[in-house]
């Protein structure tokens, strides 16, 4: 699949609860190695409450300049928290489901 | 499901993290000559199907390619061309991400680069001192 087709989906929990958008995907190389890089598997999606989409990623590092970007960003991006891939459930046309349970983890990046 | 600082971190894992719009989507490709190829203006993924209930222990989706092609009007108007109008450039292509993305391949051969490579060759070429270097 093409992954701006993903990026912007709704994401609803198990119940059906809708829980924001995908706002990122993050990948992690460590797959099968090739000759240059190994292969980037999906490790999970980020999901942003009030936004559609991600931007300059401050909600997930701890960078705290140029005032006040990182102050704005980071409450327009408030409550975005990282889902694993094994958290999913089905990825359709009306947006993205959650395993019953599934872990919010923290988008943090460093 | 835990709200606000409370969150878990993510469970350590052992290679490095890219996310797709801070560290892939929109950067420029270069090749292994440093010359500028194209952007990155999407990423093709091997899975999942889609409307398919995923079971537990799914394998999950790898990276399989950069996209790239005739995106402007979409950009502006919404939407994406479709798949077949999209030039792919494998990942396995790719050698380092850092503020560009670098290839271990040159990108005289690429299908991104055709159009610059026709505009070099049917245009620029007939025009008189147009076939060597301006020095």
């Amino acid at each position: 699949m093409i992954l701006g087709d993903l990026l912007g989906r709704d994401v609803y929990d198990d119940g059906g609860t809708r829980l924001g958008r995908v706002a990122d995907a993050r990948f992690v190389v460590d797959g099968v190695p090739r000759q240059l890089l190994a292969e980037a598997r999906l490790l999970g999606l980020v999901v942003s409450p009030h936004s559609a989409s991600s931007f300059l990623g401050y909600e997930r590092t701890g960078l705290r300049q140029p005032w006040p970007l990182p102050s704005l960003l980071r409450w327009r991006h408030r409550g975005s928290f990282l889902v694993l891939w094994e958290d999913i459930v089905m990825i359709g046309a009306q947006g993205v489901r959650l395993r019953e349970g599934f872990t919010a983890y923290s988008p943090a990046l460093d | 499901m835990k709200r606000g600082h409370a969150l878990t971190p993510v469970p350590a894992v052992p290679g490095r993290l890219l996310d797709a719009q801070l560290h892939l989507l929109d950067r420029q490709v270069i090749d292994n000559d440093g010359v500028p190829v194209t952007t990155v203006d999407d990423l093709e993924l091997s899975g999942p199907a889609l409307e398919t209930e995923l079971a537990p222990g799914t394998a999950a989706p790898v990276l399989t390619a950069l996209l790239t092609g005739p995106v402007l009007g979409t950009r502006i108007f919404g939407g994406r061309p479709p798949s077949s109008r999209l030039i792919r450039i494998p990942w396995a292509d790719v050698s380092e991400v850092g503020v560009v993305l670098k290839l271990g391949v040159s990108g005289e051969h690429l299908d991104a680069g055709w159009v610059e490579r026709w505009i070099r060759d049917k245009i620029i070429a007939r025009i008189p001192g147009g076939r060597h270097d301006p020095r």
